[in-house]
Parts: structure tokens; sequence; C-alpha cells
């Protein structure tokens, strides 16, 4: 199954750089979770330990995503999206409560979420799909039948609720459809059908913590005691960072908790506090470079099933990457959305890391048949 | 296998729509480098500055204050450590179930908290407003326990008033209590701050400034739910307030204290030393507790000092003003003396009373003293004897001999708030009434001691001082020595209010006549005799009302006379002078066994014998039949 030669094609760069921002991730963690005693010792936290198991158990996905080759898995994609719409389901039966949504499969060691692999099994369902019809997306007909593979794990995942995870399968679907030669003018007439459907939307389908989520980010002094809090305290902790930041476990935002969720949602304020605004231009430029470089590999890609899926996953990667860091700096409304590599989640670290191995996987077999 | 390889136009599509994508993704993330530029480059300071006022509080040390000391160097007032919960608005989420849950945490009112914090709602939200004064050990365990669900709650620990002796010279110290509003913009509390610990009354208040020392600060480092972390990164300590020796002698003030609690009564008492005028003992009962107030009083406490009927907020040594009585005489006959009128051989006869301008004025002596002179008549207090006098000498005469010796004035006391009382003249008379003519019939009522003339007891104690020393009104005064930072420095007293022209002989003529009071074969005040000390004093005895309204009057409210007795000890060169005064003590002869007891306590003490327990009421050896009460026939005139 793997032939020795592929291995001298496999994109050691990116490799690097993904492993290189997980890393990052690590150390922010460390930080942001250490624990200093009163004898003035400390350690780093619980979750630190958890997000290195992940990282060596996502190694380990990324390996057998890279050595299986990504057409079989694209044949069984189907088997693949069924499993995940059966888990989905077993989700909201009986998954497990936390903070007021269910989201996880207890398996005892650790939780499993089966939302964050949505985005894999959608990406390879869909390049599958359009990737096997020879017109591309041209076709209305094609557009309804790839809409309704989103739509089943998008309502699933929606009514956990964890919105922000499920709008991450969005620019999935919407870069498959857009490399599968969908049409612009549709794109334009989905925009306007979503502004207007916005105010219908906005009484109906949000809930009222949505809404305030909202409302808070056009004017966070409104209430800066409770929801505009999180997004002042964002743009105070990457402000104060200045240039070279306030150094290693020296950030006071983070480490005093005035930013919530200092080790998930809000990793990448701390990283601009503590490393400053040289830290976040390494940041972003490693996921600039694993971006660009993903796009390369759909490029270099030999058939259209592997262009379209790195395209899938690296569309919902870069959003998913690009709203946070913006939220960070408290510039977007505050939403569960995790900064894939970086913030602390073992099943997010998991599925992007087995993600990155499909791309990868993708590069690394452009010559073979 | 079908898998469709790329067709070239394929891929000329394929490869322009992941351009396109390219681009999106490089101009979005040029964009947020540029985002990520302008705040933590262009907007850097202004971050940097909100980041520190998240997290470095500057927190008020609070000095203790100044610890107050007696002569002898004994504690008399200190300083107790103790615990007081805070709030510090800026770090709460929500207010409203954080004092809930503070309420129920260490069972305190909820109601009363919000009102504290609503009373100082336009204070800066950084400024901790302390909800919980003299917090138990067990509250601010509570609170600390709860952290969490309390953000913004703090416990601070400081230094809080306590008065060891409780109710003891309560007046003489005062109290303290947090700044009210309207005494921020008074010139007596510059540098307080809202939620200052200031003196409102007594000592505390009279020395507010060099008592309470400077507040230092505390630079600490915060968490977002106000909680200090790690050592605080500066510290200005605060400074002590300044130690004060008062004169007081801690012996005599509960000598003072233990003749009163015997003897049952309220009243006052002022002992002075007549050669400086330093107060050695200063009472005024009933007292209140000042440590109530040093941990933030509770209204139920406050409110029922406030509207008792006997008043233990007044300070009556000072703001009491009663009649003085016969300890009145002495000023008379000291005029007559002076104005070449009488001489000290001077005798009058006595039958029992005299008519003066058309009416007859008895003398408290039913059957009369016979012919008697100065020295006896003093002795005996003889009403007719000053009635003659007294009207010989006109009112405007005993105005200025009594005003020289410091009745109807201020004595000029350290403490706030002395009250002046009245010996009237024909200039007071005209200007201050409507009848304004001064008719000489009231003058008789004046010679001795009643009509409109009133004192405070600290003024009848300045005269018997002056009396006793020759002439020197001496300024009473309580501190004797200070803290200047390394030893206690004493404090020069005060000179003198005035110089009294006194010729030696005819004052010595007045304190042959007190001698005769306590150890005369005819005294009324022969039970303060103490062998071989001297002891010379005067009784007197102040109506509170007429006789015929005595016997009218409908009220339960208590009517009976108020008992006086001014002494000094010994007769020559003497170095103690006071007054006790016993509201409604019926006779004057029971504030004589007051003064006996402190009389016996201070030499017992100089001369370094065992000090005598605290007197029984069977020491006192009280007269409470009530010759004047309703239905009893009442006679004229006063003893």
């Amino acid at each position: 199954m793997f032939e020795r030669r592929l291995y001298f094609h496999i994109d050691w760069l990116l490799l690097a750089a993904v492993l290189l921002l997980a890393a990052f991730g690590l150390t922010m963690i460390y930080s942001t979770t250490y624990v200093t005693l009163p004898d003035g010792s400390g350690h780093p936290g619980p979750r630190f330990w958890v997000q290195l198991y992940a990282v060596g158990l996502g190694t380990i996905a990324m390996l057998v995503f890279l050595a299986l080759d990504y057409r079989f898995l694209a044949e069984h994609s189907l088997a693949l999206y069924i499993g995940l719409v059966v888990l989905l389901v077993y989700v909201l039966i009986g998954g497990k409560n936390a903070g007021g949504s269910t989201r996880w499969i207890s398996l005892g060691v650790f939780n499993l979420q089966p939302s964050e692999f949505g985005r894999l099994a959608l990406a390879l369902t869909l390049a599958m799909y359009f990737g096997e019809n020879r017109r591309g997306a041209k076709n209305n007909s094609d557009l309804v039948i790839a809409s309704m593979f989103f739509v089943v794990p998008f309502l699933l995942i929606a009514k956990q609720p964890d919105l922000g995870t499920a709008v991450t399968l969005v620019p999935v679907a919407f870069g498959i459809a857009f490399l599968a030669g969908l049409r612009l003018r549709l794109v334009a007439a989905v925009a306007i059908a979503a502004v207007l459907l916005a105010p219908v939307a906005w009484k109906v389908a949000l809930k009222d913590y949505q809404k305030s989520r909202i409302q808070t980010f056009v004017d966070p002094s409104k209430d800066p005691r409770n929801k505009g809090y999180q997004q002042i305290q964002a743009r105070v902790t990457v402000g104060s960072g200045g240039l070279k930041g306030k150094g290693f476990r020296k950030g006071t935002q983070g480490q005093y908790k005035f930013l919530p969720v200092a080790d998930n949602d809000f990793i990448f304020s701390v990283l601009a506090e503590e490393q400053g605004f040289i830290g976040v231009l390494v940041a972003l430029g490693l996921y600039l470079f694993v971006i660009l470089r993903s796009i390369e590999a759909a490029r270099l890609a030999k058939d259209r099933i592997g262009a379209y899926l790195v395209g899938g996953i690296i569309s919902g990667f870069a959003f998913q990457v690009i709203y946070n860091v913006t939220m960070s700096a408290g510039l977007a409304p505050v939403k569960g959305l995790t900064l894939p590599l970086m913030s602390y989640g073992g099943s997010s670290m998991i599925a992007t890391l087995a993600a990155f191995g499909l791309i990868l996987n993708v590069r690394m077999r452009r010559f073979t048949n | 296998m079908s898998t469709p390889t790329l067709m070239p136009d394929d891929r000329r599509s394929l490869t322009l729509r992941l351009s396109v994508m390219q681009y999106v993704v490089t101009a979005a993330f040029a964009a947020l480098a540029i985002s990520f530029w302008i705040f933590q480059i262009a907007q850097h300071e202004k971050f940097r500055e909100m980041a520190e006022e998240n997290h470095i509080r500057r927190l008020p040390l609070p000095a203790p204050r100044g610890v107050l000391l007696d002569r002898d160097g004994k504690v008399l007032v200190e300083n107790r450590d103790s615990y007081s919960i805070a709030l510090v608005r800026e770090q709460t989420r929500n207010l409203d179930e954080t004092l809930n849950v503070l309420a129920f945490a260490t069972g305190t009112d909820e109601e009363q908290l919000r009102e504290t914090v609503a009373r100082r709602r336009r204070e800066p939200s950084y400024r901790p407003i302390v909800l919980i004064e003299n917090a138990s050990f067990p509250q601010a365990v509570a609170v600390e326990a709860r952290q969490w669900e309390l953000p913004g709650i703090i416990v601070q620990h400081v230094p809080s008033r306590h008065y060891p002796a409780s109710e003891m010279a309560a007046h003489l110290f005062g109290y303290v209590s947090e700044i009210a509003e309207t005494q921020l913009q008074k010139a007596e509390y510059t540098g307080a701050e809202p939620g200052s610990i200031v003196g409102q009354a007594g000592v505390e208040l009279a020395y507010n400034k060099l008592l309470m020392g400077e507040d230092g600060t505390k630079m600490v480092v915060v968490n977002s739910v106000g909680r200090e972390i790690g050592k605080p990164l500066g510290e200005d300590p605060p400074k002590e307030g300044t130690r004060l020796q008062l004169t007081i002698d801690a012996d005599v003030q509960q000598a003072a204290e233990d003749g009163f609690e015997a003897s049952g009564f309220n009243g006052a008492a002022v002992v002075l030393d007549p050669r400086n005028g330093e107060v050695l003992a200063f009472t005024s009962r009933p007292a209140y507790d000042p440590n109530a107030f040093a941990g933030g009083i509770d209204r139920a406490t406050w409110a029922k000092l406030n509207t008792d009927d006997l008043r233990p907020l007044q300070n009556r040594a000072l703001q009491g003003r009663y009649s003085p009585g016969s300890t009145f005489k002495m000023a008379v006959g000291l005029a007559g003396l002076e104005e070449g009128i009488i001489s000290p051989n001077f005798t009058v006869h006595c039958g029992g009373g005299a008519n003066f301008y058309g009416r007859f004025f008895k003398c408290w002596q039913k059957g009369g003293h016979g012919t008697v002179d100065l020295r006896h008549a003093i002795e005996q207090s003889c009403d007719v004897y000053f009635y003659t006098v007294g009207n010989m000498l006109g009112v405007d005469k005993i105005n200025k001999w009594a005003t020289l010796f410091g009745l109807g004035v201020r004595s000029g006391i350290d403490l706030p708030n002395e009250v002046q009382g009245l010996v009237p003249s024909t200039a007071w008379k005209a200007a201050n009434t409507k009848e304004k003519k001064w008719y000489a019939g009231e003058t008789i009522s004046v010679a001795i001691g009643q009509g409109q003339v009133s004192v405070t007891p600290i003024s009848l104690a300045v005269y018997t001082a002056t009396l006793a020393n020759g002439g020197t009104r001496v300024t009473p005064h309580l501190v004797k020595a200070m803290d200047d930072g390394q030893e206690l420095k004493p404090v020069p007293p005060p000179p003198p209010q005035s110089q009294v022209e006194v010729s030696p002989e005819k004052l010595q003529a007045i304190r042959d006549g007190m001698w005769l009071v306590v150890n005369g074969g005819s005294g009324t005040a022969r039970r303060a005799a103490i062998p071989g000390k001297d002891v010379c004093g005067k009784t007197g005895t102040a109506q509170v009302i007429s006789n015929q309204g005595r016997t009218a009057a409908r009220t339960t409210k208590n009517l009976r006379d108020h008992g006086w007795f001014t002494f000094f000890a010994p007769r020559d060169n003497p170095e103690i002078a006071g007054v006790v005064f016993l509201e409604h003590g019926i006779h004057s002869a029971n504030a004589a066994s007051v003064a006996k007891h402190i009389l016996e306590m201070y030499f017992a003490k100089k001369e370094g014998r065992p000090l005598p327990p605290p007197p029984t009421r069977e020491d006192m050896r009280l007269d409470l039949r009530d010759p004047f009460a309703r239905g009893a026939a009442r006679p004229e005139g006063d003893q």
C-alpha cells in the first residue's frame, strides 16, 4: 500500500509547518494552564498533557490517512459519511452534556467530539460526488444533492447546539462547489438570498444568546461587564502585547483570567500578549504558508477528487483560522470557534492532523495511477 | 477504477479558481496583520495602560490611630487588628447577586449592605467600599472560601480603635467612625477621604489630625475577581498617628467612675491639678461604649443612644448647664471682700430668713443660723448672710468677680463643643431680655447661685481651682506629652486664661470657710474629711424646678434636686481641685461621698499606699430622703 518511492514525494515543509503550529499551541497551553504553587514551584495543568496526547494520536491518525490511498477513502466516503451521521444522532440521544450543550461521546478515557470529524467526512463525500461527475457542478440538480450532503450534518451539529462548529461545514461545501465550477452568478444569488433572509433568520433561527453576541459585537461598550467584556478584554490582551510581548507565562490578561477561555477560543490573543507582534507575524506566516502550500497541493493533484478534497479541507481550515484570529483581536463576534492546530481540544487536533494527512496524501500520490 | 484525470480546460478553470482562493486568503491574512499592527504597535500604549489598570491595584493601607496613654503611661485607647470586608464595584459582574451571597455567607442584613453601596455610589468604582467593619474571623473565612462566587469582595486587614475600659471616660475620649459626607468639606478633616475613619467627639475629634496619621498604599497584582496574587509590587507604609500622653490619671478616673457607680446617680465630675490646669479625671454619666462606634455602629444602638431620655451622648461636664446653688457663694463673698464692702469679720444675724424689697427670702435652715461671720456663713451655707452681702454688692459686682474666677465663661479646655454658662448682669439683661431692666430683688436669688445663674461642671472646676491656687485661672488641658517619633516629648501647658488680682488674706478667709465646710463642727460636707489632708469644699443644691412648681407638677419626670460638691486639697498648697455633680442627686452630701473616694484614691496613689477598693453603696452613706417630694412641705433657700 505504501510504496517506498512515495516517501520521496511527502511535502516535508508542509508537514513541518503543521507540526510547528501544533508545538506553538502546546507552548501556549503550557503557559495558560500553568499552576504556580505557594512555594514558588509549579507545573502545567492537566490540559497540557491531554493536548500532548492528542498531538500524538493525531500524528498516528495523520499517518493512517497518509498511508491509505485517498481514492480508496473517497470510494468509501459514503460509508464514512453515514457512520458520521449515526454518531451525530447518537450524540443527540446519548451524548455527554457540558456547559449547556451535548457534543461529546464519553469513551471513558477521553470524550470524542464527532462534529470535529464532520468536515473531513463531508469533504471526502463531496469531493467524490463532484469528482466522479464529469460535468462538474454545472447543473442545478447536482447542487441540490450536494446541499443535502451538507445540510444533514449541519443541522445535527447545530442542534447540539454548536453553531460554531456547524458553520465550519459551510466553507468546506462551498469551497468544493466553487472548485467544481459553481457558477459565480449562483454565488451572487446565494449571497443576496442570505442578506434578504438574515432578518428572518434573526427572528426565527437564532437563540437569544446568539443574538446578544451579535448585538454586543456591534457595540461592545453597551455591556462591558458581560458579553462585551470578552471583546474588550481581547483587544486589551492583544494590544498590551506590543512588539515583543510580555514574555512566556508573563501575560497578565491571560494569566490572571481577565480573558476567558484563554487556552481555547482565545489562545491566539494570549500568543499575541506573550509573544507580541513578532509572534503574531510568525504564527500568521506559518498558517498562511500551510494554506497556500495546501492550495498548491490541490493544483498539483492528479485528479479532480484530489483537488476538490484538498480544496474543501483547506477552505474549512482557512475559514476557521481567519475567523478565530479576527475574533482574538476583538474584531468579530465571540463564537465558540477554535483555532485549528493551536486551541485546546483533542478531537479537533486529531481531526485536523488527519485532514493534513489527506492533503499530504493527495500531493504525494500526484504521480501515481 | 474510473477516476477521471484532469482534462486541460478543466485544469485551467481549476487553476484559476485555486488562484482566486490564494488571493482571497492572502488578502485576509494581510488585513489581519495590519489589524494586529494597529492594536499592538500603533495603539499599544493605550492598551498597555488598560491592561495595567486591569491587574494593578493601589490599595490603601490604613494608618493605625495614635495610642492614648494616661499620665503614667498606661494604655487608655489602642488599636486592634480587625478584618473589614469591602466591595470593589469595578470587579463585580452582578452586584445584586454578589450582595445576596455576601449577606448569606456572613449573616448580615442584605438591605443594609445595599444602602451602604447606594450611599457611596458616586465614588470611583475602583475604590473599595467597606461593607462590614470589624468583621469576625468566621466572616472573613466565609468570604475567602467563596471568593469565586464573590467577585469584587475583598477582605482587608485593618487596625480598628479599641477602648479597653469600654465606658470609662467615654465622653473624654470620644469615638471614631467613618467620615460623613458633610464632614468631607470641613477644614478640620482635610486629608481625609471617603471611607476614612475619623474622630467624631472628645479627644478623638480635638486631636484628630495628629491621631489619624497618614495612610499608606500598596500596589498589588489582582486577578479578574480582584484577589491579590503573589507579593505586593511596592509598598508605601502607613504612618501611625501620634501617640498622646494624656494628663488623665487612670486610677483617679476609675475612682470617679466607681464613685458614680456606687452612688447610682448620673452626672459629671472634673478633677484638675490647680497648679497647672492638667485634667486628672473627667467623666460624664450615663456614658456609652465607644467600641460600638469603632466597628460601625448598628442602627438599633445608634437610635437607642439618640432617643434615650437620659441622653448618654451628651457630655454633661462640658455641655450641661445647671444652677450652681451654694457653690456660688464663694464668688459673692470674695466680691464683697475685694470691693471693700465687707471684711471677713462682717456678721449677719440669721433668723431663718429675711425681707428684701418687700418679699421674704427663707434660709434653708428653718431655725436660722444665729449671728454668723463670713467663714461660718460658708461653713453652714447660710443663705441670709449671702442675701445680705449680695444685696449690698449689686448684680454687676457679683458678675465681675464670678466671671474673673471662670464662671459664665468657657474654660478653654481642648475639647470641642464646650458650652458657655451664664452669670447675669444688668448689661446682659438689657441686651438679652424683653424686660431689659434689672430689678434689685433679682440679685437676692443670684447671690445664692439661683435665678438665672447657670454653670457647666468644667467651669465650676476651674472656679474652684482658681480659688485654690490663689487666683490663677488655669486652662484645663488634656495633653501632657506627645510622641515626636522617638520619645514622648512634654507639651508645655497652655497659658492661664487670666491672673486675678486678689489679696491673699481675703482669699484665705474664703478658703478657711471652705475648710470648715469639711472639717468644721457644723460643716455641710463633713463626710468628705480625710484626716491630715485638710480637704476644703463647698456643697450646693440646684433646684430643677421651683418648689411651687414641683408641688403642682403632674409628671413622672425626675424633678429631684441636683447635688454639687466642689473641692480642693490640701488647704495649703493645694494640688487637686474639682467638682462632682450628681444629677437629681437629692442631697449635695451624696456628691461629697463621691468626691471623697476620688480624693482618697489620689492621696493613696501619691503616697504609695494600697489603692482603696471601689466603694460599696454602704460606703457612700447616701441620703436618699427627698424632703421636697410632692406633698412634703418645702422650705425656700438652699444649703
